[in-house]
């Protein structure tokens, strides 16, 4: 990867003074291959590095201290991280770490950690060992296995659904990319790409819900070149992981989707942002590559068309943060992955200052589904007003934890139902329908259709396409604190709202957790807090930070509908 | 690309409407200008308009219609916008916003702001919105940094607005602070998340004038406590040090007697910036080492020599000392070894008898047997007063001043290429430049300002070449570095000078309208290709074919050059080269294209346009010139010698033959600054009489007959003209120390000794006196300088700032033209040897000023600072068998010094360098006293020594 911020000069209206700060390569990949080869960063070779690049000291702290991924001090040999989040919290996870922390937080090779969600909650409570996912219950296996294979250096592979997905257009053993190949071969062209993406009323499904063909249509039109085109990876919010399944199954529908995407655009350099704990789905894609490499279907004449693509995966340095779009541009360019200020949007001003396709795994999948199979094939999967198919992610205490793929607009009950309902057979308290930032909703929305508008309208929203379940008897106000303190551990405190605001909220509930509740002064101040940091941060993140906890406390506030249930 | 400070003509505009007010800014500005423009205030604390915005602390925010706010600082208006600035629910976002960053602050009473300067901003945010930290649960402990001597970082106050982290980059390109960590445990730090005061850190302060709340702060210097700007006395004037000539303020605390505290001053060159030596460096003046009393040497101290170990030196053994003991290395003249050689005296007495000698000396030797050496650190009014009277009252023209030691063969390089010494444009015109060459000079630490404008220039597409043996930070900076080898300037760009005439990338018309003698330069560069250059300087041809594409194809390029230029027995020929290379690439003459040797002394430019030099009278009008000295023999009303006097060197050389025998020095320290300190030492104590004006006892004062108490910068008002010819007032800051008396009024007081009837009243008299006879100070006055100075020429300085560029249509010379003058390459006049492997450079650090008598004094820069060093490469080092820290001997032909070693990574295989500034290990006993013919200018950037481990010395 090439490129240089510092030619953004006179900069763009709205770009922010620390963007491009750092003209020249990112010195990402430099600190990866140190800790490739040490382990660890010891600060001689990062003086060397600054040295040897010219580049301030500072700038090599900022990245090192800020990315989880690196160490600057010799790890121990085994790393046990534990995921304390709420699909795992709801599955016991406070009392199984209290008990891992007893049993392996002594010993010397072993580094124990808890850690933000591993993105494996339908393998509730989860934990990785050495990067290796499982449940709390393998650790014991999970742990000598790391220790032998440090010494043979084994792979791990992903897990695959053995039943075909519904929406794959490719029959089992047939020629996969015909869509692309028709571009590539001139039997389709780039406007009808984006004519059948309008026509499908498609959005985005990362959590925004963009018109996807409008964002296609807009960054095709910028007359700016090189441009690029990313495929964010990085889901990364609590119980959120049908991406991941995504990836792992349909990898060529998601490659497809992009080539498609840089095809259309212009784009002749395109990538796959993925989160670092989805190694053995990375390797899934890595391959996936390298198989349409040698198909002929990248290098700098594809199929003889003129089209040059190339694919690259990058592997995050770690940090839920970077899935909000600026923020993994940032990353990519080498910075710290704080979001940028917007507009301009990524689609004017994206990486290295170039208009830049971005979209998440699955909207990238949909792609090569609605041109093939038809905008009015897709508009006729979902039900009622709604539109396509769509993967959730079932998790928390139900019955069947996974990934689903169901009509736009199935409702959570059927959805529910789907999944084996809650799990034991117990009543429901809560859903979250949209992952870890949508509001929760309580059982008399159960029959509210998962889909934008609907949710939007009913207080949540259909956010990363996460269905997190909560048994009655689950402290709600709990598990949104649980939810605070993922955001407050994530939050990349570059805005004031989000960075002090998250965490004096988290501090506040959990004291009245603690304690003896909340009383009137303190809500009023935590809704307060909610609406500041919801109006004035920077990104997403912190406008949704303190979301769920508001939709707990705010019943009559026509937010969400929870009976707020604090312990004691 | 050529970025141009004038906004361009075209410029589409956007209609927005900000609190009902209907509005037409130019598209891309932000709402928050917009609206202040519109004179609606829009509450802010991580913007300031000195920097391009980043909108992270969101008070800022307004209502746009959007889902969320939007911050208005960075935030552009777009077409048709409707925004609302104040509403109860944003001034509801915003007064939650300051509780939350104010839960996390120190209380009032012990904040660190409040508690100095007393302006916090995020407390007087908070007393708008009427917020304290409510029932928000506060927290403390995220530390403090007191490692450096003179800035305390106090983590709890930082509220991460990103102010520092932008002063330190975007305005002084130091690279140095930087946020740590994620999320609430975010923090500033320094390089590595070191201490500050072990780290990278330059101490400019510039991070200290950008918080907006306590979490870095200026520490008292010599516990003078930060008080309010209320309660103190605002002083306007310029900083003492270098050629840069910042603006700044003092803030005076009336009641001590003392500054508080010191800050750069909006001005059109150096715009509110200041290094180390301006904001920290000035607390010299308060030293109680400061002569306060006229001294005269006793009897029993004759016959005169060094008094003191250290300037007894080793050549000369111990014969010439009175104290006999050898002092450690460290520290500055050694009072209690000199002051017991002298008495105190009152003025009368002392001027007197100053009158009497010089008198005297003239009458029995003549008119060749007195000489004066000025100094660059007076005004402008002080050095115009010296030199009238050696002239008038010494009856020669042998004045001279350190300018023979900096820039002399630059400024006859310059007369006889264009016809002026000066700057053809500024510095910050960099701006506007394609490509800058930066060469022989390290400007980060010597012009650390206006280095600052050269880095932001790189930043904004700028090319930077930067040539110097020595890999300075400029280095760090520089789209192309060429370590060049020291002493083979002229091979090098008479090689890109071949390079652009082969490529025809030769302005023509420039060539045939504005130069002469392009073929006889054209000659002799041809015989400089780049492989035979490669040969000589140790650069490759295809570097040297790089550089000259750059600069040829550039539209604007200028060059920045200091004393490794300038100080070698080549001097003069170095300096051509430069000229020649913009000449005939057109680059004169236009924004962003100039010829700029950066000054030194804050007022080397000022004392050598007012005449401290032996073969100009004031503004370097030829004493040989009949009408030049009829012109000022009657405004002076006495005839004046019409031969050139003598340099500083060729004075030296002639006390030690008979021919000058009394001398006056006003501010100069010799024994420290000029080259081959030994052959110094003996000039020095030959002189029949000598008397030193100086503000401290210096090194050459211990040769004195009388000592005269002078007054610092601090304490009077006068003139100064820094690099770009902008002539600024300083102003009276506090009072002189005891009987300490302003220079104008010593010399003017001696003069009148002498019978010259001289009844100047004040700096203004004097500078009234000057302007008409200076013709390039014209319309210039103690009226229309104003607070931020002006450039000279000046048609209007009423309402103009004055002439950025010069020359764009003729040069000064008589025919207006350019005169190319070809030069032949010539090595150094001392090569290495098998004794004598490595060459020696020398030069000044940051935080020192050449002699060191006002750093050394100084806090700050002595603390950062302390010792002398000698750099050297790791692999000489090695070689050698030396470490770093360790203590090695240094000895030159000339002379033996010994002093710590610094492994360097900035210097090249075979050089070595040595600051000069301390006394210790004084630099210029080693150094080579050959000057540049036409210069005469001594080449201290080049002579043969050897470094020996201090044990194999046997030391």
């Amino acid at each position: 990867m090439s490129g240089a911020g510092g030619e953004s000069w006179p900069p763009v209206p709205g770009v922010e003074a620390r963007n491009g700060k750092f003209p020249g390569p990112s010195l990402i990949p430099a600190l990866n291959a140190i800790q490739e080869r040490v382990g660890w960063l010891p600060r001689e070779e990062l003086a060397a590095l600054s040295h040897d690049t010219r580049r301030p000291l500072y700038e090599i702290q900022g990245l090192v201290s800020y990315y989880p991924h690196y160490r600057t001090e010799a790890p121990p040999p085994v790393a046990l991280h534990v995921c304390h989040d709420l699909s795992c919290w709801l599955l016991g996870s406070d009392e199984r770490i209290a008990e891992l922390r007893e049993r392996y937080g002594g010993e010397a090779d072993v580094e124990f950690v808890e850690v933000s969600c591993l993105g494996r909650c339908d393998n509730a409570p989860a934990l990785a060992v050495n990067d290796v996912p499982g449940h709390v219950d393998d650790a014991a296996d999970l742990l000598a296995a790391a220790r032998v294979r440090r010494a043979e250096g084994e792979q791990v592979e992903a897990a695959h659904r053995d039943q075909p997905w519904p929406n794959d257009p490719y029959a089992s053993g047939e020629q996969r990319y015909r869509v692309l190949r028709s571009l590539l071969g001139g039997d389709l062209d780039a406007e009808q790409v984006v004519q059948r993406l309008q026509d499908s009323g498609l959005r985005g499904l990362g959590g925004a819900g963009f018109p996807t063909g409008k964002k296609w249509e807009l960054v095709a039109a910028q007359d700016n070149h090189p441009k690029y085109a990313i495929c964010n990876a990085d889901e990364s919010e609590p119980g959120t992981f049908k991406d991941r399944q995504v990836l792992n199954d349909q990898a060529h529908l998601v490659l497809e989707g992009l080539l498609l995407g840089m095809a259309v655009v212009g784009a002749e350099e395109g990538y796959v942002f993925v989160r670092h704990e989805y190694g053995p789905e990375a390797d899934v894609m890595r391959d996936e590559i390298e198989r349409v490499r040698a198909d002929g279907l990248l290098g700098d004449d594809v199929l003889g068309s003129g089209v040059r693509l190339h694919v690259e995966v990058f592997v995050s340095p770690g940090g839920y943060i970077l899935g909000e779009e600026s923020a993994l541009i940032e990353c990519m360019e080498g910075h710290r992955g704080e979001p940028r200020n917007k507009p301009p949007f990524p689609g004017v001003f994206g990486l290295w200052g170039k208009p830049t396709l971005m979209n998440s795994v699955e909207t990238f999948a949909d792609v090569p589904v609605i041109v093939e199979r038809g905008a009015q094939w897709w508009q006729d999967q979902g039900v009622g007003d709604s539109i396509g198919l769509k993967f959730f992610a079932v998790s928390g205490q139900v019955a069947r934890p996974g990934v689903y793929c169901v009509p736009m607009g199935t409702t959570s009950r059927q959805l529910l139902d789907q999944a084996g309902g809650v799990a034991g057979g117990a009543d429901l308290a809560a859903v979250q329908p949209g992952g870890a930032s949508s509001n929760f909703l309580g059982p008399d929305s159960l029959d509210v259709p998962l889909d934008f508008d609907t949710l939007a309208e009913a207080g949540s929203m259909l956010g990363s396409g996460a269905l997190v379940v909560l048994a009655e008897g689950t402290d709600v106000l709990a598990a949104a604190t649980n939810t605070l303190r993922f955001f407050r551990n994530e939050s990349c405190g570059k805005c004031v709202p989000c960075r002090v605001g998250s965490h004096k909220a988290h501090e506040m509930l959990t004291a009245a957790l603690a304690g003896d509740g909340l009383d009137d002064a303190a809500e009023e101040q935590l809704l307060e807090l909610e609406r500041t940091v919801r109006m004035t941060s920077i990104c997403g993140l912190g406008q949704v930070a303190l979301g769920p906890v508001a939709s707990v406390l705010g019943l009559q506030r026509g937010g969400a509908v929870v009976d707020p249930k604090p312990r004691g | 690309m050529t970025i141009t400070a004038e906004p361009s003509a075209q410029v589409s505009t956007v209609s927005v409407t900000i609190d009902g007010h209907e509005l037409t800014v130019p598209e891309g500005t932000t709402i928050w200008t917009a609206a202040k423009d519109a004179g609606i205030d829009i509450p802010v604390l991580c913007h300031d308009e000195r920097y391009d915005p980043v909108g992270v602390c969101r008070v800022c925010v307004v209502e746009t219609g959007g889902r969320v706010y939007a911050a208005a600082c960075v935030r552009p208006c777009d077409d048709g916008m409707e925004v609302t600035t104040t509403s109860e629910e944003i001034d509801s976002a915003r007064a939650t916003l300051t509780e939350l960053l104010v839960a996390d602050q120190p209380a009032p009473e012990v904040d660190p702001k409040q508690t100095t300067t007393g302006d916090n901003l995020l407390l007087e945010l908070a007393d708008v919105f009427g917020v304290g930290s409510g029932n928000l649960p506060t927290a403390s402990g995220r530390g403090t940094d007191h490692s450096n001597p003179v800035i305390a970082v106090d983590h709890d106050s930082c509220i991460l607005c990103d102010r520092c982290v932008r002063a330190c980059d975007d305005i002084q390109g130091n690279d140095v602070i930087g946020r740590s960590g994620k999320g609430y445990s975010t923090k500033i730090a320094f390089d590595l998340d070191d201490p500050m005061g072990s780290s990278s850190c330059v101490t400019c302060g510039e991070c200290v004038a950008a918080c907006p709340t306590g979490a870095l702060t200026n520490k008292p210097i010599n516990e003078v406590p930060i008080r309010p700007r209320t309660e103190l006395d605002a002083v306007d004037t310029v900083c003492p040090y270098c050629g840069v000539g910042c603006a700044l303020t003092f803030y005076v605390d009336r009641e001590r007697a003392a500054i508080s505290f010191a800050e750069g001053r909006a001005q059109p060159g150096s715009k509110g910036r200041l290094c180390v030596k301006g904001r920290y460096g000035w607390d010299y003046a308060a030293s109680p080492q400061r002569l306060t009393t006229p001294l005269i040497r006793v009897d029993s101290a004759y016959p005169k020599g060094p008094l003191s170990g250290d300037v007894v030196g080793d050549s000369d053994g111990a014969q010439g000392g009175r104290s006999g003991k050898r002092r450690k290395p460290g520290g500055l003249v050694p009072y209690d070894e000199v002051l017991p050689h002298f008495r105190e005296a009152t003025w009368d007495e002392a001027l007197d008898l100053v009158a009497d000698r010089l008198g005297g000396i003239l009458a029995e030797h003549g008119n060749g047997s007195l000489a004066g050496f000025g100094s660059a650190k007076c005004s402008n009014e002080e050095a115009y007063l010296f030199q009238k009277l050696v002239r008038t009252g010494f009856r020669n023209n042998n004045i001279d001043h350190c300018t023979r030691l900096c820039h002399a063969s630059s400024v006859a390089a310059l007369f006889e290429g264009i016809g002026s010494g000066a700057v053809s444009t500024t510095y910050g015109d960099v701006l506007n430049s394609d490509v800058a060459i930066i060469t022989g000079s390290n400007a980060t630490a010597n012009h650390p300002v206006a280095s600052s404008f050269f880095k932001q220039a790189r930043r904004r597409g700028t090319t930077i070449i930067y040539i110097d043996p020595r890999a300075g930070k400029v280095a760090d900076h520089a789209d192309i570095y060429v370590q060049i080898k020291p002493g083979t300037d002229v091979a090098f760009y008479n090689a890109v000078m071949h390079e652009i005439i082969r490529l025809d990338l030769v302005d023509s018309d420039f060539v045939a309208n504005r130069t002469s003698n392009f073929d006889a330069l054209a000659a002799t560069v041809a015989l400089y290709p780049p492989e035979r250059a490669e040969q000589i300087t140790g650069i490759s041809a295809d570097v040297i074919r790089q550089v000259a594409r750059v600069w040829g194809e550039a539209n604007a390029g200028v060059i920045f050059w200091g004393m490794g230029i300038s100080q070698h027995t080549t001097g003069t020929d170095n300096s051509r080269c430069l000229i020649a290379l913009c000449a005939i690439t057109g680059n004169v003459g236009k924004p962003g294209a100039g010829l700029h040797p950066l000054r030194g002394q804050n007022n080397v430019q000022g004392a050598s346009d007012s005449g401290l030099i032996p073969m100009y009278l004031p503004d370097y009008q030829s004493v040989s010139g009949d009408d030049v000295r009829g012109k000022f023999e009657a405004a002076w009303g006495t005839e004046l010698d019409p031969t050139n006097g003598l340099t500083v060197t060729e004075i030296i050389g002639s006390v030690l033959t008979g021919g000058v025998r009394g001398m006056y020095m006003m501010g100069e320290n010799p024994f420290l600054s000029d080259p081959n300190i030994n052959k110094v030492r003996k000039a020095l104590s030959a002189l029949d009489f000598l008397v030193v004006q100086d503000i401290f006892l210096t090194e050459t004062a211990e040769f004195a007959d009388v000592i005269l108490p002078a007054t610092s910068y601090l304490e009077k008002d006068g003139t100064y003209t820094n690099t770009d010819r902008r002539v600024q007032l300083g102003r009276k800051v506090m009072d002189p120390p005891g009987q300490a008396r302003p220079d104008w009024q010593v010399t003017r007081d001696i003069a009148n000794r002498l019978g010259l009837g001289w009844s100047y009243e004040s700096p203004r008299e004097i500078f009234e006196e000057m302007v008409p006879l200076m013709p390039s100070y014209t319309n210039l006055s103690y009226d229309n300088l104003g607070s931020t100075g002006k450039l000279y020429p000046n048609s209007d300085p009423e309402h103009t700032d004055g002439t950025v560029v010069m020359f764009d249509e003729r040069f000064n010379t008589g025919d207006g033209l350019a005169h190319l003058v070809p030069a032949e390459w010539l090595p150094a006049r001392e090569l290495p040897s098998d004794e004598f492997p490595l060459v020696l450079n020398t030069g000044r650090l940051l935080e020192h000023w050449h002699t060191g008598s006002m750093t050394r004094r100084s806090y700050a820069l002595d603390s950062i600072a302390p010792r002398a060093e000698v750099y050297l490469h790791p692999a000489d080092a090695a070689e050698i068998g030396v470490r770093d820290g360790e203590m090695a001997q240094v000895r030159s032909r000339r002379g033996t010094i010994t002093l710590n070693v610094k492994v360097s990574q900035r210097e090249a295989r075979g050089n070595c360098f040595i600051p000069f500034h301390f006394r210790e290990a004084a630099a210029n006993l080693l150094t080579n006293d050959e000057i540049d013919p036409v210069g005469k200018i001594p080449e201290y950037k080049f002579c043969a020594v050897s470094v020996q481990p201090v044990a194999e010395a046997g030391v």
